[in-house]
């Protein structure tokens, strides 16, 4: 042990003193000519690279394009909204903040944080994340005083969409809403925050109404706040867009179908333009484009009556009645119709061992083509359509639109049903029966359509047999997407029988006369289910609401040139001419009276009552 | 003991007085590095005071590294080597994974890294080794003071901490060529070096491979590790001669500067003091490491010179690696620069090693004690 202490006055070894030495000058020497390099010699280059790093840019949100009525109206406006976010880079604590900004905008802190670790990896450096989207300026107050404490809080300036007329045209414009993943990766120039068109006009011309975002360049202090700013590129306005739709007459159609079911579409038979798109019950599209609350939106989706559906385009029903004008049109086509040759109606007639009524028990004697279709006998019909069968039938319903989608700029549109014996045996395993042919001929059964095809295929009826597209926009010119196959003449006789079920003395339609016009109409009844016997011994009011029948009446009308068809659909409406009728009246008043009929209290009373008795009896009604 | 007052009097003053002014001026460019500027005073991130109190840790560290006699430690030599050697070989049986690396030794209150205490082992059994003779190293004394040295740096290079454990290795080459090897020892390892170099970079990882590549061209990763280099090399750049101020400068205060109050600390000193400020801390260093060769040359005995100039090298190398780094000379590796980076418990171990060579300048004329 004594010997580790017990060492000789040994000196260190010179050669490794020097060394020692040598490598403390090199190291200075080293790094001080690297210092002179970099601060003397390149300063000032540095010193510009330095003040570039204080310069960031922001993208300037472009305003989206207005929509306006045909007349000019604004139905789509953007207004001023402040939106919150957090810049990373400038924030020394993010929890306190987010923990702050819970308690000035009453939001839960857990839920704002897993928004900001969900975005974060999306956010560019120095770029704020929109962690509200939606400031109330009572909000924007308490922020706006207290931002300075908060480096790294950045209060974001952009338009936000309001409908001023949300549930009135919620299923023709649509809504824009918060862009998610899937929007983002579609279109590369959306950032997070951005509201990008999510149904009808607003998802279908998102291109044309959003614009181009602008850009801007701004220095910042030590704490991130704004210093200089200048406008590198400027922001472009999206395009405006101004709807065929007549906001008064829209507002007029909505008025009657409030508390009920339904559908209205009326549409310029000479352009297909819509003037009034109308489906009830509706929703509010400004609740979406504010975001809907989880609980709003499980209120919209369990309303048994769907205010989701966009009736005139989404849901199919039978045609009923109306349907027998096409099968009309496919007697005379195939020439297997003579219009002048009488059929004997005795209230009902036998195939095989079935017995096929007439709605009328009684009978209709004896009736030629207009009478048939004036007075509506379904024995008439039920002999054409044994003769056409199934196969000229569907040929021709498809021939003139029906089992095809119009083609209307809106999305998730339905084409309907037109049965063919193929169909039928896929569908079911089953063969195609004579009876199938009766049902058919007066719009029962397998066939399905959309009020949209029917208000297309009767304005064609008028306008000379021009299957149009049926367009939304004002500027946008029409288009024959094929013509009806019948002549002038033929086309006429068809004509006619609508202008006659109006006129006529025992017309179904006569409620719809309007003086000075030329009205043309057909009621059509939709039967829900076949209704028993039991059923059937009921008056109207006693009968089950999921039970009734839906209401239809297409109508025609003419007055000076300006010529239009309309379709009017109401669910379990019970009788096209009550139900649909006093609608489609106070839409043609509209159209060329100017007149406003409002629903009669009367009525909407009813509705109330039965709405209530339905909804008592927890009864699901059927929706296609 | 009582503590004899002529020891006081040999205390070598101006290292002591260069280690607190070096720590104090990291102090203070901590705060310029960790603080937000807001209307109503300044909000600090933690970092400055905490570095304070890690500090002052230090400094009662360094005291009590100067109050026994170093030569006592030559006892302590081999038993500090083996605990080392098993709490290395613990870290992995019971180590805490932290960022995928198993380096901490869970103690309850604190982590401790069981790597730095690897280095003080090298230090002093490195010191107790080459102390022994006077003649230069001949092969098989080299070899068997490497052998001693890769048992440690190849426990901690399996962590995986390639920086610890290549500084265990440079520190002990530094003590070698102190010490002298002879000349076919030294033309041998001119030739053999160079050759073996290529060869590692088959052992490196690829972040490793990738660094090395951004340092040579750090334009083909502006974002990721060349953005360091880049914006390093602009702060300091930017600072000019005589710097943007206190506070002022626009790199660091902005957060262009990614690990501004650690790696890259220096970055934040030289853009707000500029040219002068940097030469003045890189003097400050300097006669820092002079006074540690003036040690090493007055010890008395060899194994006091071994102990200064192993405490020079590990001061050395950091901070040539990590401003070589900071100035765009060297791949990023994360070296931290003594007293000037945040760390707390690599502040304590460079003021406990001051006081190590401290006691070794105090006791220089001490006469053997019967």
């Amino acid at each position: 042990m004594s010997d580790l202490y017990n060492e000789s006055e040994q000196q260190a070894p010179r050669s490794g003193l020097v060394l020692l030495q040598a490598l403390i000058l090199g190291l200075f020497c080293l790094f001080a000519i690297r210092l002179w390099y970099l601060q003397i010699h390149r300063g000032e280059d540095y010193k510009i690279q330095a003040l570039e790093n204080q310069l960031r840019q922001e993208s300037i949100p472009s305003p989206r394009g207005l929509i306006r009525d045909r007349n000019g109206d604004l139905l789509a406006v953007n207004e001023p909204a402040y939106a919150l976010g957090i810049i990373r880079e400038d924030c020394p604590d993010v929890d306190r903040l987010v923990h702050q900004i819970a308690t000035w905008t009453g939001k839960d802190y857990f839920e704002l944080k897993t928004l900001y670790n969900k975005n974060r990896k999306r956010v560019k450096p120095f770029e704020p994340l929109i962690i509200v989207p939606d400031l109330t300026f009572a909000q924007l107050a308490v922020v706006e005083t207290n931002k300075l404490r908060w480096p790294g809080l950045e209060i974001q300036f952009r338009p936000r969409r309001l409908y001023r007329y949300g549930t009135l045209l919620a299923h023709v414009i649509g809504y824009v809403a918060e862009a998610d993943e899937e929007d983002m990766g579609k279109r590369p120039e959306l950032a997070l925050g951005d509201y990008v068109g999510k149904q009808g006009i607003e998802l279908m011309l998102e291109d044309r109404m959003r614009g181009a975002k602008g850009l801007t360049q701004y220095q910042v202090d030590v704490n991130g706040r704004r210093l200089k700013e200048r406008v590198l590129k400027h922001p472009q306005a999206g395009h405006e867009i101004s709807l065929s739709i007549d906001l008064g007459l829209q507002q007029l159609c909505m008025d009657w179908l409030s508390e009920e079911a339904g559908g209205v579409a009326v549409m310029d038979a000479d352009t297909g333009q819509l003037w009034a798109l109308a489906t009830a019950p509706s929703y509010d599209s400004n609740d979406f484009s504010s975001g809907l609350s989880s609980k709003q939106w499980a209120k919209l989706r369990d309303n048994p009556l769907h205010p989701m559906q966009n009736r005139v385009i989404q849901s199919v029903y039978p045609p009923g009645s109306i349907f027998k004008h096409v099968v009309a049109g496919a007697g005379l086509h195939y020439d297997m119709l003579d219009p002048n040759e009488t059929v004997f109606c005795s209230g009902s007639m036998k195939l095989g061992r079935r017995v096929f009524r007439c709605w009328k028990h009684w009978g209709h004697g004896k009736v030629d083509l207009n009478r048939a279709l004036v007075e509506s006998c379904d024995v008439y019909f039920y002999k054409l359509g044994k003769k056409l069968t199934v196969d000229r039938m569907s040929e021709f319903a498809h021939a003139v639109g029906f089992g095809h989608k119009t083609g209307i700029r809106l999305p998730h549109e339905k084409a309907g049903n037109i049965p063919t014996r193929e169909w039928k045996l896929k569908r079911f395993g089953e063969s195609w029966q004579g009876g199938d042919n009766l049902n058919m001929s007066i719009g029962q059964g397998f066939t399905l359509v959309t009020p949209l095809q029917v208000v297309r295929f009767f304005a064609g009826v008028i306008n000379g047999g021009r299957l149009l597209k049926p367009l939304l926009l004002k500027d946008e010119n029409p288009v024959v997407q094929s013509r009806i196959p019948l002549d002038d003449a033929r086309l006429e006789l068809l004509h006619k029988a609508l202008v006659d079920t109006v006129e006529d003395r025992h017309g179904t339609c006569r409620r719809i006369r309007t003086k000075g016009v030329v009205v043309g109409g057909k009621t059509g009844t939709a039967q829900v289910v076949r209704l028993t016997d039991e059923l059937k011994e009921l008056k109207d009011d006693e009968i089950p609401y999921r039970f009734r029948d839906h209401a239809w009446m297409a109508a025609t009308a003419e007055k000076d040139g300006k010529r239009f068809a309309i379709a009017c659909l109401v669910e379990h409406g019970l009788h096209g001419g009550s139900g649909s009728g006093p609608i489609v009246k106070a839409v043609i008043d509209y159209l060329f009276n100017g007149k406003v009929t409002p629903k009669p209290e009367e009525r909407k009373a009813k509705a109330r009552a039965v709405r209530a008795l339905s909804l008592k009896h927890k009864e699901k009604p059927r929706a296609n | 003991m009582p503590i004899d007052r002529r020891l006081l009097l040999y205390i070598n003053w101006p290292l002591f007085g260069l280690a607190v002014i070096l720590f104090l001026v990291g102090v203070l460019n901590l705060y310029s590095a960790s603080g937000t500027r807001l209307e109503e005073g300044m909000n600090m991130a933690p970092f400055y005071h905490r570095q304070l109190l890690w500090g002052l840790m230090g400094m009662v560290g360094m005291v009590v590294f100067m109050l026994f006699d170093y030569r006592h430690l030559k006892t302590l030599a081999w038993p500090l080597f083996w605990t080392t050697v098993i709490l290395l070989v613990a870290v992995f049986f019971m180590g805490k994974t932290i960022y995928g690396a198993r380096r901490w030794l869970d103690l309850g209150f604190m982590n401790f890294q069981p790597s730095e205490l690897a280095k003080i082992a090298i230090l002093i059994v490195g010191a107790r080794i080459l102390s022994k003779e006077r003649e230069p190293l001949n092969f098989i004394r080299l070899a068997y003071v490497l052998g001693v040295g890769l048992v440690l740096a190849g426990l901690i290079i399996k962590q995986p901490d390639l920086g610890s454990g290549l500084s265990i290795l440079m520190i002990l080459g530094g003590m070698t060529l102190f010490r002298g090897v002879t000349p076919r020892v030294f033309k041998t390892c001119l030739f053999i070096i160079p050759c073996l170099l290529p060869l590692s970079w088959f052992f490196l990882h690829d972040y490793q491979k990738q660094r090395i590549m951004t340092f040579l061209d750090p334009t083909t990763d502006p974002l990721g590790a060349g953005y360091h280099i880049i914006q390093s090399e602009i702060a300091i750049g930017s600072g000019g001669f005589w710097g943007k101020g206190f506070l002022e400068g626009t790199q660091s205060q902005l957060r262009f500067l990614p690990e501004r109050h650690t790696d890259f600390a220096v970055a934040v000193l030289g853009e707000e003091w500029g040219f002068v400020g940097t030469m003045a801390l890189l003097t400050l260093f300097c006669v820092f490491l002079y006074q540690m060769v003036v040690i090493a040359r007055d010890a008395r005995g060899l194994f006091g010179s071994y102990l200064a100039a192993g405490v020079f090298f590990y001061f050395f190398w950091q901070i040539l690696i990590n401003t070589g780094m900071v100035l765009g000379l060297m791949p990023v590796v994360g070296i931290p620069l003594p007293f000037i980076s945040y760390g707390g418990s690599a502040t304590l171990v460079n003021f406990c090693l001051v006081g190590l060579v401290l006691n070794v300048s105090m006791r220089r004329f001490m006469f053997k004690q019967s």
